[in-house]
């Protein structure tokens, strides 16, 4: 009888866990664990912050989160030797409020609601070390580190409207769909000195986009080179090919995405990085990226000091 | 028929028969005439036009300083932030909305709470501007609010208990509700608030007895509004006659203009009038054109939600100045004759007279000390004249660089934001709440959202002078003459109410309510309340006593943004209470 209703206890949690992660903050004081390296190991689980709704980075099928980000975190949990528990994250309007909402303060209708570390944060030594108009670092609460993967720009577009995609200058003529409030939907709004601006067509995501492309709606999608490969991957967008045309003016062309953890947390920021090395640097992530259909650069970071031999191995060419 | 002893009868059996329910209902008429019943408080805005002038005279300059506190109500918890919420009085109840989306009923004679009302909030909301309410609609046995979720809720007025909920749009595409529904002819209006982007606003009517959506009406140029009749969506026009003529590509079906600070109405000329916010995205170089109907005036017929014309403050707006802000309807005589205006204090610095039967422009004038954006207004058409630089740059040509910061004024908060102003009908000004800052704006070199590299503005709001930022100024709007002033060490954002015994109320974020002589500006009151005034200040009068009322607790925008500004308002305590004054009967004599 005992056993049963511990069994029954556990499966509750379990349910509990999944529907809305974990809550173990201060209820009285109403403000969050401080999980520290050790506490996060005594507790047996890793509280990973990823976006909601975001393919092929995190996202959810049936109740269960996917995705190479949600992977990439189960591995870490795995090395660590904890459970792994997602982190939802509604995004905010830009980085700055993602981290102070998930990382070190908390949002104010969440306030007890905290991940231990957050993933597909930019690694850029200006970013980090952004100072505002009083000479205060705005990002002193946080560390960024653990650079694993490098992003960059990308279009698909529809051969049977486009013979090929040169350069922008086509989008002149052709229309071509963006996510909204994203780089792509400036950078196309704006360039040519507005050449190309009323043929941008704007949708709540590059799925939607790509939806716009099968009914012939846009000849063409623009987003990151991620989500682009991974809707490419999809049998009902299997006639639609990858551009290789660049991105003059666009202000970043690739940029490198690491971790994020409170800065008072460092010893848990060493290792995982030491974790997210032994990824990088063995092909591991490569291969996660490739069993997904996704494209895998390593980031700047590795370049600057890894031989050609190991980014070859990095990127899964030897 | 109203006038004869039949029609007395009527309404008093009538009146009987509500009153054996254990019910005062809140009537169409009851709302029409709010401004000159000083018993009850049954509109947002002290009558539906918004002047927000009570005729009372009992409590006046000669009195005032025996003005006491008679209770003060905790809205309880440890949420608190921002306490906007305008009170209103019935039959001995008020009915007030706090942060959080929650609403009390509570005994107006002792402060005793008779129910609550918790709105349960979805998890993962972001709400994006601060987690305000503003106030309830009264009508028949319903008390109705509007929810963070972006929900309308109907609640029993005697028990707190929901009658109907009705989803107004999704929070999950960024919508909200924080404005008070108005009721006009038996019909719920209200509109939506919304982030910055993928949004289109709108002003939408239902029935305030079943939730039923009557009408819809989106403010931005190429949607189309609809009507519905048993279930079914009739086609009314389109909003602007058809799309693409003002902005570029498909913007227009992301347009932004939210609906967010409701609207008042006029029976004069049988209109609604509603403002909307900036357009969407925030770089106008990106929409060439002027973006209709965003930061508009709307007049709206109530009947259907057609647009009967509209009045657009700042075209093709680069610096946030939503056009939200009332407008409040009001007659003057000009050579002997009345004009029908309407009046607003737009978020951009200037203050427009319009007519109010077609929305033609008779006159604007700042009402701030300085505007950098625009040179002035056009005489005609009271277009502004947009000034040479004034405009933020395009972040998507300064690759990787700060760019020169360009300085704006006033500030994105405005020269006034959402706090309403009043009208005075015996000295024939309006008192503006307004704020003396500036802000600074640059392209942000290195910006990131969700996971990509992206292009941002930055910007920093200043204090225009070193010793005060919030400036309650008396402007007469014939002449455009600030006839008094009064300085506010900190930004003013709380509500103003005049009254015939010749006062004006407002509320600091220092936690003062105060008073002011209305016709020299000199304060003549004031009561420390224990966190900043932020909410309206109403009065009435409750068995043959003048009651005056504001909420307390320091929040809205002002906290959010950071800046030289911090500086001023970082030590303000958050709070949450109503506190209530009264003039005791012995009193009045007084004068």
């Amino acid at each position: 009888m005992k056993t049963l209703s511990r069994i029954l206890a556990l499966l509750l949690l379990a349910q509990t866990v999944l529907a809305q992660g974990i809550d173990d903050g201060d209820p009285l004081l109403n403000r969050p664990a401080e999980r520290t390296y050790d506490i996060i190991l005594e507790s047996g689980y890793l509280k990973v912050g990823v976006y909601e709704n975001f393919p092929p980075y995190s996202y959810e099928v049936d109740g269960e989160p996917r995705g190479i980000d949600v992977e990439l975190g189960r591995r870490i949990a795995e090395e660590m030797g904890v459970d792994f528990i997602v982190h939802w994250i509604t995004p905010d309007e830009n980085l700055g409020d993602d981290l102070r909402n998930n990382v070190w303060k908390g949002h104010y209708l969440a306030k007890r609601r905290l991940a231990d570390v957050m993933l597909r944060v930019p690694y850029d030594k200006t970013y980090a070390y952004m100072q505002d108009s009083t000479g205060e670092y705005i990002n002193e609460q946080v560390v960024l580190f653990g650079p694993y993967q490098q992003e960059t720009w990308q279009v698909a577009y529809n051969p049977e409207k486009l013979d090929s995609v040169e350069t922008v200058a086509v989008f002149q003529y052709h229309p071509i769909g963006v996510e909204i409030d994203t780089l792509p939907d400036f950078y196309l709004t704006s360039g040519l000195g507005g050449r190309m601006r009323e043929q941008v067509q704007h949708y709540p995501n590059v799925r939607e986009a790509f939806q716009a492309m099968r009914e012939g709606e846009v000849s063409a999608v623009m987003g990151m080179r991620a989500e682009i490969d991974h809707e490419l991957a999809k049998p009902g967008n299997a006639d639609f090919k990858a551009a290789s045309n660049g991105f003059p003016g666009i202000g970043k062309q690739v940029w490198d995405v690491g971790m994020a953890i409170k800065h008072t947390h460092r010893q848990l920021g060493y290792a995982l990085e030491a974790i997210v090395d032994k990824l990088v640097k063995s092909g591991e992530l490569n291969e996660l990226f490739a069993s997904e259909e996704l494209r895998y650069s390593v980031p700047d970071y590795y370049r600057e000091f890894l031989d050609q031999q190991a980014i070859a191995r990095a990127e899964g060419e030897l | 028929m109203r006038s004869n002893k039949f029609g007395i009868r009527i309404a008093a059996s009538t009146l009987a028969l509500a009153v054996s329910y254990g019910a005062y209902a809140v009537t169409d008429e009851d709302i029409m005439n709010d401004h000159k019943t000083p018993g009850d408080i049954v509109s947002y805005g002290m009558g539906t036009q918004g002047q927000r002038f009570s005729t009372l005279e009992d409590l006046n300059t000669n009195n005032i300083q025996y003005l006491q506190p008679a209770w003060a109500f905790s809205f309880g918890s440890e949420k608190m932030r921002g306490q906007e919420s305008q009170p209103m009085i019935k039959d001995g109840v008020m009915y007030v909305t706090a942060s959080y989306s929650r609403v009390y009923a509570i005994d107006a004679r002792t402060g005793e709470e008779i129910w609550q009302y918790d709105a349960r909030l979805p998890d993962g909301i972001m709400p994006c501007c601060d987690v305000v309410n503003r106030g309830v609609a009264l009508y028949d046995d319903k008390v109705i609010f509007g929810t963070l979720d972006a929900k309308l809720v109907a609640l029993n007025k005697d028990t707190g208990k929901p009658m109907w909920i009705k989803k107004v749009a999704d929070y999950q595409a960024g919508y909200a509700i924080t404005a008070a529904p108005i009721v006009v002819k038996g019909k719920l209006i209200t509109g939506v608030s919304g982030g910055e982007f993928g949004i289109v606003g709108k002003v939408e009517a239902y029935d305030p007895n079943t939730g039923d959506l009557l009408w819809t009406r989106p403010t931005v140029e190429g949607h189309m509004g609809y009507v519905y009749k048993d279930g079914k969506a009739i086609e009314n026009g389109i909003s602007g006659g058809k799309a693409g003529v003002t902005w570029p590509g498909d913007m227009w079906k992301n347009g932004g203009a939210a609906t967010w600070l409701g609207g008042t109405y006029d029976p004069d000329t049988d209109s609604l009038f509603f403002g909307t916010g900036n357009p969407a995205p925030w770089n106008s170089h990106l929409r060439p054109g002027d973006n209709l109907f965003s930061s508009s005036r709307l007049a709206i017929d109530p009947d259907d939600g057609s647009i009967k014309w509209h009045f657009q403050t700042t075209p093709h707006d680069g610096w946030d100045y939503d056009g939200v802000n009332e407008l409040i309807s009001f007659d003057y005589q000009d050579n002997g004759k009345t004009v029908k205006a309407a009046a607003t204090a737009d978020r951009n610095g200037f203050f427009y007279v319009l007519n109010r039967e077609n929305g033609d422009f008779i006159r604007g004038f700042p009402f701030v000390d300085k505007i950098t954006w625009a040179k002035g207004l056009d005489p005609e058409t009271g277009r502004p004249i947009f000034a040479e630089g004034g405009r933020p740059g395009d972040p998507t040509v300064t690759e990787g660089t700060k760019g020169e910061p360009v300085l704006a004024q006033p500030a994105f908060l405005g020269g006034k934001n959402w706090m309403p102003m009043a009208y005075s009908q015996d000295t024939g000004l309006f008192y503006v709440p307004s704020n003396e800052w500036s802000m600074d704006i640059w392209n942000e070199p290195v910006s990131y959202k969700k996971g990509a590299a992206f292009l941002g503005a930055g910007f920093t709001i200043k204090p225009a002078n070193d010793d005060y930022i919030g400036v309650l100024r008396a402007m007469d709007p014939k002449t455009g003459k600030e006839v008094w002033r009064y300085e506010n060490t900190a930004p003013l954002w709380g509500g103003v109410m005049t009254t015939a015994g010749n006062l004006v109320f407002t509320g600091t974020p220092e936690g003062y309510l105060k008073a002011f002589d209305a016709k020299t500006g000199e304060e003549v009151y004031k009561f420390n309340t224990g966190s900043g005034v932020v909410g309206t200040p109403v009065t009435w009068t409750m068995d043959g006593e003048q009651y005056v009322s504001v909420a307390s607790g320091w929040g809205g925008a002002v906290p959010l943004w950071g800046g030289e500004v911090a500086k001023v308002v970082k030590d303000f305590n958050q709070g949450g209470m109503v506190w209530t004054f009264k003039l005791p009967k012995d009193r009045v004599a007084s004068n």
